[in-house]
């Protein structure tokens, strides 16, 4: 038993938090230097972010664990997991559970920058997990740094002490060995009693096509062996673990046992990552623990779009594909729907837009799919006149005005932190997205924190695009979910030649409807080619009309010369005309490019 | 005596004379300032010689038309395209009443030259003019004027020739509906039998295309075109030109019976560079290259290919090749010939698609049954022929099986 406790007193379980781009990724890769396992050459530039699409965009999308044995110069040897959190207000849940699975964070706060939205709500999450908080300020090999000034923001608006905190360039690997001193000593071991039942707790699973389902825990209490039957609390399903182990850098490695305070991975031929939810607790079939752990909750869509493949042809492969990317994200959703417009596709559900725009981007790119994503869509509640309420993710199933009595809609608290300069036109922003401004902290004299109350369908569409163009990229954002409201909601039909194409259906605040009907009436003028007909496009509230425009007949296209009888140059222009063709979605009886399909939906900044 | 009873198949012949005296800003075609007089020898030397080798091949033809283009041909040393001619006439049967052509740049004429052309057999004269507005003939960089092209005009009557092609152009930089009007009003006054009116293309390798944007902007738009167009075809109708095909006029009795050939998928020879040929269900063309082509045909040799395409036309091909050509005159695809010739019918093949087309107001069926395309639809003709036609009723399956 006391060699237990010594060996728990060595571990460390942190996470790293921070803004966007606040250099988390890169303090994560000079930390895993300091690792035995991965010698210096073997370092790829930001290990942790297993993607290429994580590489590239520099974020990290799904969260990672990696076990690090740490030599300190004392010549003490720690266990160091490391876990790694995703970066992004849609993935909020799963960062709360994986800093659940922590004793202490590194909050990192780029010394340029100073605190940002999401600094503040990481920040947030990890003291409501009653984290240990190690702020770390970062970048100060820029010539703009101001660590002390940093240092200052951080005890004034966390309220944590930071004098004296680790100031480093995790990009130059100035001052790391201050961060490891600091997550050795600040960081709390962990407790637990590897004898109590079991109980972990599930921060991240992966899909391995040999072992099933990877689920990646922190033992809490109790003590979990390969061989072990274990069981879901949520679900009470049951397994019999087959590996048991901890996470290298490079990959699992069995250990079969792991004990309370530890953190690795556990597999027991689960097929279904869906059986394997984030914030579950896993526990022993025979032994179950009392109560599961706090926190889990079911994790829910809160953006629908429906996804169709450009080429009617390819919708097998679209399923297989959504199926793949299901495998390993349990957040995402889909089912089969249809549209008159675009034929067959799915219904999918994302944790936010940036969830939405991963999602269609590893389907182009890893699946190689052309595809048309309609516009993003929340879900609406409607209390009906016959007194049933239906959930509403698909504009076209938005019931007809007679048969509602309210509509509700989602309502988000949002949080913006900007310079003082840009405040003026984020609030008007905000104002125009139908905001409700709730108040206003200044967190020094440059800087300021907005609160506003304002409706999910209105971030959806470019909020962030437009957040970022008024404040020259310095505003940052964080929301949360904040209940449904009674509004004032219409559907916006459009018609080409008459006809609606359903596919462009979506739902408005009415005093928006206006406005946003001209705006993508005239993107469709744009985006649709003259055709041989006239094409009237019309944008109407149920049968009245409220914009027009015309896109006039094409009038020419012609080979007026056939020189010296080349007849084959003539048949080439055809057959090459009839491929374009080929490629074309009939929208009604309007032909439009899947190109200019997507123009349409990508409204752009207001 | 003898009488033939079972007429002869009937051919064109096409030679291409890739020289001309300076390149025009829009010109795409396979044409060149030519080095000198020797080298344009050389050239005809080797044609006579490529058509030489096809004399047999075509001993079973009796041609009646003949149409040397360019490029410019009377940009050949007047020597040189004597000979050219006498060697066609003595090469291939010509009918005795052949139509005889040859392209005539204004300005590159005299009348020794013309004089002489008629009498040995050329019959037909095209004259590449283009524009009556000065204006608008030095932004194509033409070389000539309105009063040159007035002035060679009347060379070629006084030569004696009595079908005369005069080639305008629509869609010209600086040129305005009023301003082609004019031109349109000048060459009827001045009666041709034949008038050509091409749009025109900005092809990729021009200086046009070079200056896209800039080109484009003293360009009429798509709507005055359209307007321009469908109201000449109306004028020269009015003056006593119907129009024929989408971009030929002539007075009764004067369309360019080469030209048909084409559009009536009938067999035609083309000699010289990039020329292009139908001859024994096959369509194939030669090498644009000319020092190439003179060596091919210079040496016996050589390794050189002369042909550049070969695309033998499938059945089901033709029929699209037959539509696509068809559709091109005002008189349109007569149904019962379709069906004769292929066997299948045109309506039950294309109707649901024709009928869109039909009630929009792009085609009509006459009373005599035949479909045909109104100028408001030849002007969309590729838009209409893409979507009526099939792929297979394109392309070629030959070699990708």
């Amino acid at each position: 038993m006391s060699e237990f406790i010594d060996k728990q007193k060595k571990i460390r379980n942190f996470s790293i938090i921070a803004h966007i781009d606040h250099g988390k990724s890169t303090l994560a890769d000079r930390i895993l230097e300091f690792s035995d396992t991965v010698a210096k050459r073997d370092m790829e530039e930001q290990l942790l972010d297993n993607m290429d699409l994580e590489r590239e965009r520099g974020i990290t999308i799904k969260a990672r664990a990696v076990r690090i044995d740490y030599t300190a110069p004392d010549g003490e040897e720690y266990i160091l997991n490391l876990i790694d959190t995703p970066g992004h207000v849609d993935f909020n849940y799963e960062v709360s559970r994986s800093l659940n699975a922590c004793e202490g964070a590194l909050l990192v706060v780029d010394s340029t920058q100073g605190i940002e939205a999401q600094t503040l709500a990481n920040a947030y999450l990890a003291v409501d997990s009653n984290l240990e908080i190690v702020p770390v300020v970062n970048k100060i090999d820029l010539p703009s740094a101001d660590p002390d000034k940093v240092r200052t923001e951080i005890e004034d608006v966390i309220g944590i002490p930071a004098e004296g905190c680790p100031a480093v360039s995790a990009k130059t690997g100035l001052n790391i060995q201050d961060v490891m001193d600091a997550i050795v000593r600040d960081v709390p071991a962990p407790t637990g009693d590897p004898d109590a039942p079991l109980k972990c707790l599930i921060f991240d699973s992966v899909y391995n096509s040999y072992l099933g389902v990877v689920v990646y825990i922190r033992v809490m209490d109790g003590t979990l062996r390969a061989g072990d039957k274990i069981k879901l609390m949520s679900t009470g399903a049951e397994f019999e673990t087959v590996e048991v182990g901890v996470l290298d850098p490079f990959g699992l490695r069995s250990t079969g046992v792991l004990s309370a305070g530890e953190v690795g991975y556990v597999t027991a031929s689960i097929k279904s990552i869906g059986d394997t939810q984030v914030g579950d607790t896993v526990t022993h079939a025979e032994r179950p623990a009392d109560e599961a752990l706090p926190g889990f909750k079911q994790v829910q869509s809160m953006v629908y779009a429906g996804i169709y493949p450009a080429d009617g042809s390819k919708y097998n492969e679209t399923k297989d594909a959504l199926e793949k990317l299901r495998l390993n994200d349990a957040a995402f959703t889909f089912e089969p729907e249809t549209s008159i417009a675009l034929g067959f596709g799915f219904r999918c559900g994302f944790l936010g837009l940036l969830h939405m725009e991963i999602i269609e981007e590893r389907l182009e790119r890893e699946f190689n799919l052309d595809l048309i994503t309609t516009a993003p869509s929340v879900i609406y509640k409607i209390v009906k006149t016959n007194g049933e309420t239906v959930d509403v993710d698909n504009p076209t199933n938005y019931p007809s005005p007679d048969e509602i009595d309210e509509a509700l809609e989602p309502m988000v608290a949002a949080s913006i932190i900007t310079p003082t300069d840009y405040v003026g036109g984020l609030m008007d922003l905000c104002q125009d997205r139908r905001g409700v401004f709730i108040d206003m902290k200044y967190l020094d004299t440059t800087r300021v924190e907005l609160h506003y109350k304002l409706p999910l369908n209105e971030i959806i569409y470019d909020f962030f695009d437009a957040l970022k163009s008024r404040s020259r990229g310095y505003a940052s954002l964080d929301y949360e979910l904040e209940g449904y409201e009674t509004s004032d909601l219409v559907k916006l039909d459009f018609l080409l030649n008459g006809e609606i194409v359903d596919a462009l259906t979506f739902i408005v605040h009415r005093e928006k409807a206006y406005a946003r009907a001209r705006k993508i009436a005239e993107k469709l003028k744009e985006n649709i080619p003259r055709q041989l007909f006239e094409i009237p496009i019309q944008a109407a509230i149920g049968s009245k009309v409220i914009a027009r425009e015309t896109v006039k007949a094409m009038r020419k296209d012609v080979l007026a010369k056939c020189y010296g009888g080349d007849i084959t140059r003539k048949k080439k222009l055809l057959e090459k005309q009839k491929e374009g063709k080929k490629k074309m979605r009939q929208l009604g009886s309007v032909e439009v490019s899947p190109e200019a399909f997507m123009a349409v939906l990508k409204l752009g900044d207001e | 005596m003898s009488f033939d009873l079972i007429p002869k198949k009937r051919l064109g012949l096409y030679v291409h004379i890739p020289f001309c005296l300076s390149k025009c800003a829009y010109c795409d075609f396979n044409s060149a300032v030519p080095e000198n007089d020797e080298f344009m020898g050389r050239y005809v030397s080797a044609v006579i010689t490529h058509m030489n080798n096809y004399r047999d091949a075509a001993k079973e033809y009796e041609v009646d038309t003949v149409f040397i283009g360019g490029g410019t041909p009377t940009a050949l040393p007047k020597a040189e395209l004597i000979r050219l001619i006498k060697a066609i006439k003595k090469t291939f049967n010509l009918t005795r009443y052949a139509e005889f052509t040859v392209e005539a740049n204004p300005a590159t004429v005299t009348l020794p030259l013309l004089k002489q052309l008629r009498r040995i057999g050329v019959n037909r004269l095209s004259f590449g003019m283009q524009s009556a507005n000065n204006r608008e003939l030095k932004a194509l960089s033409r070389r000539h004027t309105r009063q040159e092209f007035i002035e060679s005009y009347r060379l070629a009557r006084r030569a004696g020739f009595d079908n005369i092609n005069v080639d305008v152009m629509f869609g010209i930089p600086y040129q305005t509906f009023d301003s082609l009007m004019k031109t349109l009003d000048f060459v009827t006054r001045l009666s041709p039998e034949h008038i050509s009116m091409y749009n025109l293309k900005i092809e990729p390798g021009t200086p046009f295309y070079k200056n896209l944007k800039a080109v484009r902007e003293v360009c009429a738009d798509e709507d005055t075109e359209y307007a321009m167009y469908t109201e000449a075809i109306e004028f020269l109708e009015r003056r006593g030109y119907p129009q024929y095909e989408i971009s030929n006029f002539a007075r009764h009795g004067f369309p360019c019976i080469h030209n048909l050939k084409y559009w009536n998928c009938e067999e035609y020879l083309g000699f010289g560079v990039s020329a292009h040929s139908y001859f024994n269900g096959n369509r194939f063309s030669f090498i644009s290259d000319v020092k190439k082509y003179m060596e091919a045909l210079e040496d016996i040799e050589t390794d050189i290919p002369l042909t550049d395409e070969f695309d033998p036309v499938e059945s089901r091909e033709r029929m699209g090749e037959y539509i696509m050509l068809r559709m091109r005159l005002v008189d349109g695809l007569d149904p019962r010939a379709f069906a004769a010739k292929f066997g299948v019918s045109f309506e039950e093949t294309y109707g649901a698609k024709l009928k869109k087309y039909l009630q929009g107001g792009f085609m009509v069926r006459y009373n005599n049954g035949c479909y045909a395309l109104t100028p408001g639809g030849m002007f969309v003709s590729n838009y209409i022929l893409s979507d009526i036609l099939e792929f297979d009723d394109l392309c070629s399956y030959s070699g990708s099986f």
